[in-house]
């Protein structure tokens, strides 16, 4: 039937992450500031990662599953297929989205970007050749994603503690129930299921992570070159994408960031003649 | 299967027409608002024309080809400090510690996090392929500081990356506080990068210095 060789591959794995999450568990909490320390407490509430040291553990795991898998399969990817080629997949794999999309535009009560998401797979299934182009981009009407995580978001629910979940990567709970909800939802994974049962499906997902990491080859790798502490770079980076995302590329009401305060900042006099010219 | 799907497609598709015909008005009433708000006085223009001519700076010093990289890191380093409010963005990176350093720490602080900048971002100016910035819009934020939206085009077409770049105003002088890639801001992602160092190592700056020393010396 439907989907529910889905859902028994599903359980299959449902011991796997039971037994990871005993573990973690076991690995410990991170330790809270004391309660007179009204600075540390606010910190620690802002980082909001209570079980830290063993989500540490689990993102070390999937950066050696990265190193071992995702980054040689992706680098193989990015030297054997030309840039045109690898376009025109991530094109293909972002239309296969679309219905999933369109539900959740829907969902959001977004019925202006339900229709562009309608008019793009209209186009792109067509006009594009079944996706591999990106026609509809060019019309003005580009890729916008969503995800049930999203919707949550929209209807109101918090995003909770962080999470890195095995092999999936950063999350939190609400997201975790999103991308789950999203999975048993999306109308391309029910019609995959029933052709060829779900290697076809996790085809999909494992194609968009060797195309995400692909894609993102240089700024990846930059960061974790870079950054001091790559685990938190991480961290920050996903919340802040995902805010992004459910804003829908929109600015904040009111961003926290540095001003220019004091006199070191303004330009000594050799500099500022060339500064100056500028207004 | 095939009898349940092509329905659902078809009525898909048939949606699809609708939603071609009704975007394209709507897009051109949102054009018209994001013109409204660029007119707002303040430093928008100067701010705008900031931002232009720090690419055009750019693209002109830094992403020339065939110059040793040491030579490259010599100009980025002169137009990093030219341009970023490196002391403003630095303090507030390091929050409530800031108060904490001694005034050495601080300055070997400021020292070390403009090199880790420096050396992170200088090889982007060598694989410089012709992206080109648009600017899009420009919104005050407040009475100091003006947002600067632009947009990354790649030569080769694909999707455009956005980019917010918030710029601080003071004493005529125009400086970068802020950049912003697809909403992630870069000096909030230092905070929370710098933050977590200094909490590991017992709240102590100079446990994070020493990391700073480490990190770009191995960059080098």
């Amino acid at each position: 039937m439907t989907a529910i060789p889905t859902i028994k591959s599903i359980a299959r794995f449902f011991p796997v992450f039971l037994i990871l999450s005993l573990a973690l568990f076991a690995s410990g909490c991170a330790t809270a500031p004391a309660p007179g320390d009204a600075a540390a407490v606010a910190e620690y509430n802002k980082v909001n990662d209570p079980a830290e040291p063993a989500m540490r553990v689990i993102f070390e795991f999937n950066r050696t599953l990265d190193h071992a898998v995702l980054k040689p399969v992706s680098a193989a990817y990015k030297s054997a297929v030309p840039d045109l080629i690898r376009e025109g997949i991530y094109n293909f794999l972002n239309n296969l989205r679309s219905p999933i999309v369109f539900i959740n535009d829907i969902l959001q009560g977004n019925p202006e970007r339900a229709m562009q998401t309608l008019a793009r797979f209209m186009v792109n299934t067509t006009v594009g050749f079944l996706g591999f182009n990106d026609q509809a981009a060019a019309l003005g009407m580009p890729y916008h994603d969503e995800d049930f995580g999203q919707t949550l978001a929209t209807w109101g629910a918090g995003e909770g503690p962080y999470l890195v979940l095995p092999i999936l990567g950063p999350s939190n709970p609400r997201d975790t129930i999103g991308m789950a909800v999203d999975f048993f939802m999306d109308p391309i994974n029910t019609v995959m299921s029933n052709l060829d049962g779900d290697w076809g499906i996790f085809a999909f997902k494992g194609g968009r992570a060797v195309g995400f990491r692909a894609r993102y080859w240089d700024e990846i790798g930059d960061l974790e070159k870079t950054s001091l502490d790559y685990y938190a770079t991480v961290r920050s980076l996903y919340r802040q994408r995902r805010n992004d995302e459910i804003r829908n590329g929109k600015p904040p009401e009111m961003v926290p960031g540095p001003s220019i305060g004091t006199k070191q900042d303004i330009p000594s006099p050799g500099v500022a003649d060339e500064v100056s010219q500028l207004r | 299967m095939a009898r349940r799907f092509i329905p659902t497609l078809s009525v898909f598709m048939l949606l699809a027409f609708a939603g071609l015909m009704a975007s394209a008005p709507l897009a051109a009433a949102r054009a018209a608002t994001n013109e409204a708000s660029a007119r707002a006085a303040g430093h928008e223009a100067g701010a705008a024309r900031f931002i232009e001519s720090l690419s055009d700076r750019a693209i002109k010093s830094l992403t020339t080809k065939g110059i040793t990289r040491s030579k490259r890191i010599v100009r980025f380093r002169r137009f990093f400090a030219d341009r970023f409010a490196v002391r403003g963005i630095g303090k507030w990176i390091l929050g409530r510690y800031w108060r904490k350093a001694s005034k050495d720490e601080r300055a070997e602080y400021l020292r070390l996090f403009e090199n880790l900048m420096v050396v992170s971002y200088v090889d982007r100016f060598a694989s410089y392929a012709g992206e080109s910035l648009k600017l899009v819009k420009t919104v005050p934020d407040n009475a100091t500081t003006t947002t600067v939206y632009t947009e990354i085009v790649q030569p080769a077409g694909g999707a455009a990356v956005r980019i917010d770049w918030r710029v601080g105003f003071k004493d005529n002088h125009y400086k970068i506080v802020d950049v912003i890639v697809e909403g992630t801001s870069m000096s909030n992602t230092l905070r929370s990068d710098f933050g977590s160092i200094i909490r590991q190592k017992g709240g102590s700056i100079a446990g994070l210095i020493s990391a700073l020393r480490e990190k770009t010396a191995s960059l080098k």
